[in-house]
């Protein structure tokens, strides 16, 4: 089986979001197909600026196939169009021109994968909302399978992401949350689709003593890993510790992990320790108490993943719907939506060891049945058997046509935000409405 | 802070965030959710009300603005478009006053303008009003925004202190363990040579028990019309010392030897009494003959 990765960069050093997910993922089916991966010279995302080397590399192991993107960035250009798109009645014209002032603009790289798809069996595409995945999509559907790492945000609610959804071949969800979400956004209820996630290179062994004696940690902690910023919810998680900390004065102290770009608060309880290599992020994280999760969006939190490896408990934003449906499912964190739910839950955390040991041993169950590598690569064999049964069945589904010229330019799209303000929002639990989702997922 | 029982393997977090908001609810008396707190803040009042939106030089301005930009008002008549000081001119105008009504009816100008400078004159005699209740509204906003800040930082406090205070019943509650048998017992009598003395001992106990049980359940007895009663109680609780000699005094002082409180009673020693009872001794009643009854 031959398999193309087609992601807007990737590289070794990119750690985190849907790059990293596309690695583990090609890394992983490379034991099981010949993957290549199909990506830009881009190394940074906010200016797509051409910074690796055109042709093809090879990163542990798998080859990679790299194409220039044609402009960079502009990001008033972009805040411009994004604010057309998302705020005012518009065009299908003006959501393309938004396409592709996102970037990475790389028509090369589209090429290729449509002269490349005849010898392909299959093409997964990662995160549907740049320009890689929606023309990979429209140009090569009998080959897409679309990995979409979707976020709750105003995005979701353009129109021309709509046709996409539904004219791929399958669809790889991160959460259960995500494929509701997506589903009610593009009613794309007909197309195969599986919640599959990802899962963690987990260490076979942790120290959490070592983390102790390097840092000089003493006391028991909750820990943040990720990139301190404000839209990760960092601000409202200073907040809320601060004033736990003005309230418990012996309770935990909070380290954090990761590049900061925002100031953090000097406080004798919050220690920041900057961005760590993979073998002490991971014994910080055994050595910690429980880990906060202060996010609003997430399409799946691999942090939060690897707590629950570990058997540490997580304390999540509830207003994050997929952090809250995985709490739940779980069994193995907590939710808090403002600062009297935050203490109350890291005070049960913190002071209730039975409910403590439980949880982490939930989360240590959660991961093992659903996010370890044998499952995540299941999944995906799986799907590629599904789709290659409904090959030799002959059953196709056309691409949607995006309408003439005239059609494109009539301004007769709702704003995106509108869009996903109707869209429901809640985390998909057993017993509600949506334990029908969970079923057919699992 | 809410205490959770880990009972089985089955967790179900749902459950316990409803235990947490349940807690949240009783702690804050009222709980808004996230719509009803965006509405809230939607509120165009809340931002003039709050002390930190209102500015310092308010009044200030208020004021000068006030001064500078209001134009002098003045009377407006009937004849006020006719005046002139010069008579000829006067006069003749009021000739051919009717000549220009021919061309235009200036009498609805007139009124019109008659009530407008009315509603100037009534609109300054208002604005010294207005300039006080502003000048209240800030005073009392920024004293409630002080007091409201000093309120949080006492309900901070108080609910740290109660944290501190829970965790510490919960450490004893955990420490001491329950022993029905370890009642103090009653001190033996002082008396000795007595056979009926510790049975003795205990029917004073009780009787001392009963009578401040009545003592308690009618308190006018002690002071009021039915002093009689009191008299005879305090007599009992003293009168005991001398009549049944150290019986007595076992009755009176043997559970702790509190002096007696004004009018006989002993109050301190019922405390005790009711402890015992608390225990699960089987209360009993007296009925006024002297007869135990169960109640």
């Amino acid at each position: 089986m031959k398999l193309a990765v087609a992601v807007q960069r990737y590289g070794a050093d990119i750690n985190g979001g849907a790059e990293l997910h596309a690695r583990y993922i090609a890394e992983r089916l490379a034991r099981h197909a010949e993957v290549e991966v199909v990506t830009t010279c881009a190394r940074d995302y906010v200016t797509w600026r051409n910074e690796r080397p055109e042709g093809v590399d090879q990163v542990n192991g798998i080859p990679v196939r790299r194409f220039p993107v044609t402009h960079e960035r502009d990001p008033n250009h972009f805040g411009r169009q994004s604010r057309r798109v998302f705020d005012q009645p518009h065009s299908i014209a003006d959501e393309i021109a938004w396409l592709e002032s996102e970037g990475p603009a790389s028509p090369a790289m589209i090429d290729y994968l449509e002269r490349s798809a005849s010898k392909l069996d299959f093409i997964l595409l990662f995160s549907y909302r740049y320009y890689h995945a929606w023309h990979g999509a429209r140009r090569v559907p009998a080959k897409a399978l679309l990995v979409p790492t979707a976020e709750r945000d105003p995005a979701i609610g353009l129109g021309i992401f709509g046709a996409t959804f539904r004219s791929v071949r399958a669809v790889m969800y991160n959460s259960h949350e995500e494929r509701a979400m997506i589903q009610a956004a593009t009613r794309n209820e007909e197309v195969p689709g599986v919640v599959v996630g990802i899962g963690s290179e987990i260490p076979a062994r942790t120290d959490g003593e070592r983390f102790r004696r390097k840092h000089n940690v003493r006391k028991p902690f909750a820990i943040y890993v990720g990139r301190i910023d404000e839209n990760k919810g960092c601000k409202e998680l200073f907040d809320f510790f601060l004033r736990y900390a003005n309230t418990f004065p012996r309770g935990l102290d909070l380290v954090l992990i990761g590049s900061a770009i925002m100031p953090i608060p000097q406080h004798p309880r919050i220690h920041h320790l900057g961005f760590l290599p993979d073998e002490d992020k991971f014994d910080a994280i055994a050595a910690s108490d429980l880990l906060i999760m202060p996010s609003y969006f997430e399409s799946l939190s691999m942090v939060a993943l690897e707590a629950w490896a570990l058997g540490r408990p997580v304390l999540a934003n509830g207003r994050c719907d997929v952090l809250k449906g995985q709490c739940i499912r779980s069994a193995a964190g907590l939710y808090y939506e403002r600062y009297e739910e935050f203490a109350e839950t890291l005070y049960a955390l913190e002071s209730n060891g039975p409910l403590h040991a439980r949880l982490g041993r939930n989360g240590r169950d959660y991961f093992t049945q659903h996010y370890t590598w044998p499952v995540i690569e299941r999944k995906y064999l799986d799907m590629f058997d599904q789709l290659k049964r409904e090959d030799a069945s002959g059953a196709r589904r056309p691409v949607e046509s995006l309408g003439g010229w005239l059609a494109r330019r009539q301004r007769n799209q709702r704003p995106a935000a509108e869009v996903l303000t109707k869209i429901p929002s809640n985390a998909v639990v057993p017993g509600s409405g949506a334990a029908e989702n969970l079923s057919r997922s699992a | 802070m809410t205490d959770f029982s880990i009972r089985s393997d089955n967790v179900d977090v749902e459950q316990i965030m409803r235990q947490i908001r349940a807690r949240i609810r009783e702690k804050r008396g009222v709980d808004y959710t996230e719509e009803e707190i965006r509405e809230l803040a939607n509120v165009k009042l809340e931002k003039f009300l709050d002390p930190r939106g209102v500015r310092s030089d308010l009044l200030e301005q208020f004021r000068r603005k006030r001064e500078a930009s209001l134009p002098p008002n003045f009377k407006f008549e009937d004849t006020t478009l006719f005046e002139t000081h010069r008579g000829l001119l006067a006069f003749i105008r009021r000739l051919l006053r009717p000549v220009l009504k021919l061309f235009f009816n200036p009498n609805p100008l007139i009124d019109a303008l008659h009530i407008q400078s009315k509603l100037n004159a009534q609109q300054a005699a208002l604005e010294p009003l207005y300039y006080e209740v502003i000048h209240n509204l800030v005073l009392e906003t920024t004293r409630l925004g002080i007091d409201v800040k000093n309120l949080k930082m006492r309900v901070e406090s108080m609910s740290s202190r109660l944290d501190f205070d829970e965790r510490r019943a919960r450490a004893l509650e955990g420490v001491v363990q329950y022993r029905p048998g370890a009642v103090p017992p009653l001190q033996p009598p002082s008396g000795g040579g007595d056979s009926r003395a510790p049975e003795s001992a205990e029917q004073s106990e009780r009787r001392n028990r009963r009578r401040r049980r009545r003592g308690r359940r009618r308190p006018e007895e002690r002071t009021g019309g039915r002093s009689g009663q009191g008299a005879q109680g305090a007599q009992g609780a003293l009168g005991a010392q001398g009549a049944q000699g150290a019986l007595g005094a076992q009755g009176a002082l043997g559970a702790g030897g509190t002096p007696m409180s004004e009018g006989g009673e002993a109050e301190p020693i019922g405390e005790q009494s009711d402890d015992r009872d608390d225990r699960g001794l089987t209360p009993v009643h007296r009925d006024t003959d002297g007869e135990p009854s169960e109640s």
